[in-house]
């Protein structure tokens, strides 16, 4: 079995296809914190944005500044098909475990 | 518009390699222009960009305070527990093993956070943040561990041959030095509160001198990073 994703990885990955051409650092860190319902530490996705990209699941490139950030530059993300085909995998990987059983789990009596 | 503090922006810039430090700091900037200091205030979007700061700090370099942190705790656990005659169970490690190792391990790893900070940031400077932030971690960490560890410390220790013996010393000397005229080495002096001024003294000299071994060993490893560049396409800037 390939490497799983974690679960941070994955709302990463998935929150840069839903932002699509706006998938810039601030964008990805708040709608990764809006999906996990909790503040997330811009540290924290930027970290993974690199591990990510060192494993060639993601590419990048830079954009243009605003004015509201003093004119510095934006790098877009995008998933890259290595990234899609290991997304399948952990999806593919969780559903196989959680099969046979109906949520919400209960405690025997 | 407003500007985080100049700080902690400044420190942003010596963390971040150089191909993110363009593009992560005007994330932030952008955050805290937009959404921070309108939901939050000023003070409160000023914490928070601190606390950005601070975890990009520690996901970047916390492992190198780890060693030091784990020899003040296996150190602090061998003092305090010592055998019934007041020896400690290390006595018989030779003495070159035991006694060098604690600041011969804190020097290892400021040079090397030094190095590592330079080469990651391709600038001195970030060595120099790099070796300073691992010195605060671990000053923190004792402070922390200290003061946690006081009571249940103090109760094994004034039991003991050894602690009983150095607590009477410290405080039953004849004229014992005043400290901005406050010294807690009275004769009347308790064994918990000797413990605690003991320990906040630990806590100032100690921290004094880890701050100095840190500026001194970062700012060497930053160097000894430059040297290294020359073999690296990019170079650092001696900032």
């Amino acid at each position: 079995m390939a490497d799983v994703l974690g679960s941070f990885e994955q709302a990463v990955l998935l929150a840069i296809i839903r932002l699509d051409d706006r998938a810039y650092g601030r964008a990805i860190l708040n709608e990764v914190a809006a999906r996990l319902e909790r503040d997330i530490a811009a540290g924290a996705v930027q970290a993974t944005l690199e591990r990510l990209e060192r494993k060639g699941l993601v590419r990048s490139t830079l954009g243009s500044g605003t004015p509201i950030r003093d004119g510095r530059a934006r790098r877009f993300y995008s998933v890259s098909a290595a990234g899609l085909r290991e997304l399948n995998e952990a999806r593919t990987t969780h559903d196989t475990i959680w099969r046979g059983f109906a949520r919400p789990l209960k405690a025997r009596p | 518009m407003s500007n985080p503090p100049a700080l902690p922006q400044a420190l942003l810039h010596l963390l971040l390699p150089v191909d993110a430090r363009e593009t992560v700091s005007g994330d932030l900037l952008e955050e805290y222009r937009e959404a921070r200091i309108p939901a939050l205030g000023r003070l409160r979007a000023n914490l928070w960009y601190w606390r950005q700061v601070g975890g990009i700090w520690l996901r970047a370099y916390w492992w190198f305070a780890v060693p030091i942190v784990f020899l003040l705790v296996v150190h602090d656990i061998f003092n305090t527990f010592r055998a019934p005659s007041g020896a400690s169970y290390l006595d018989r490690l030779p003495t070159l093993a035991v006694a060098p190792m604690p600041p011969l391990v804190a020097v290892g790893v400021f040079v090397l956070a030094g190095v590592y900070g330079s080469w990651r940031t391709r600038r001195r400077a970030g060595g120099l943040v790099a070796a300073v932030g691992t010195f605060f971690v671990v000053w923190l960490f004792m402070g922390v561990w200290w003061n946690a560890t006081l009571y249940p410390f103090a109760q094994a220790q004034q039991s003991n041959p050894y602690w009983i013996q150095a607590w009477q010393w410290s405080t039953h000397r004849a004229h014992p030095p005043s400290f901005f005229g406050f010294n807690p080495d009275t004769p009347d002096e308790t064994f918990l509160r000797w413990m605690f001024w003991d320990n906040v003294g630990g806590l100032f000299f100690l921290g004094i001198s880890m701050l100095t071994a840190s500026v001194v060993c970062g700012s060497i490893g930053g160097a000894l990073a430059v040297i290294a560049a020359r073999w690296r396409p990019a170079e650092i800037h001696k900032s």
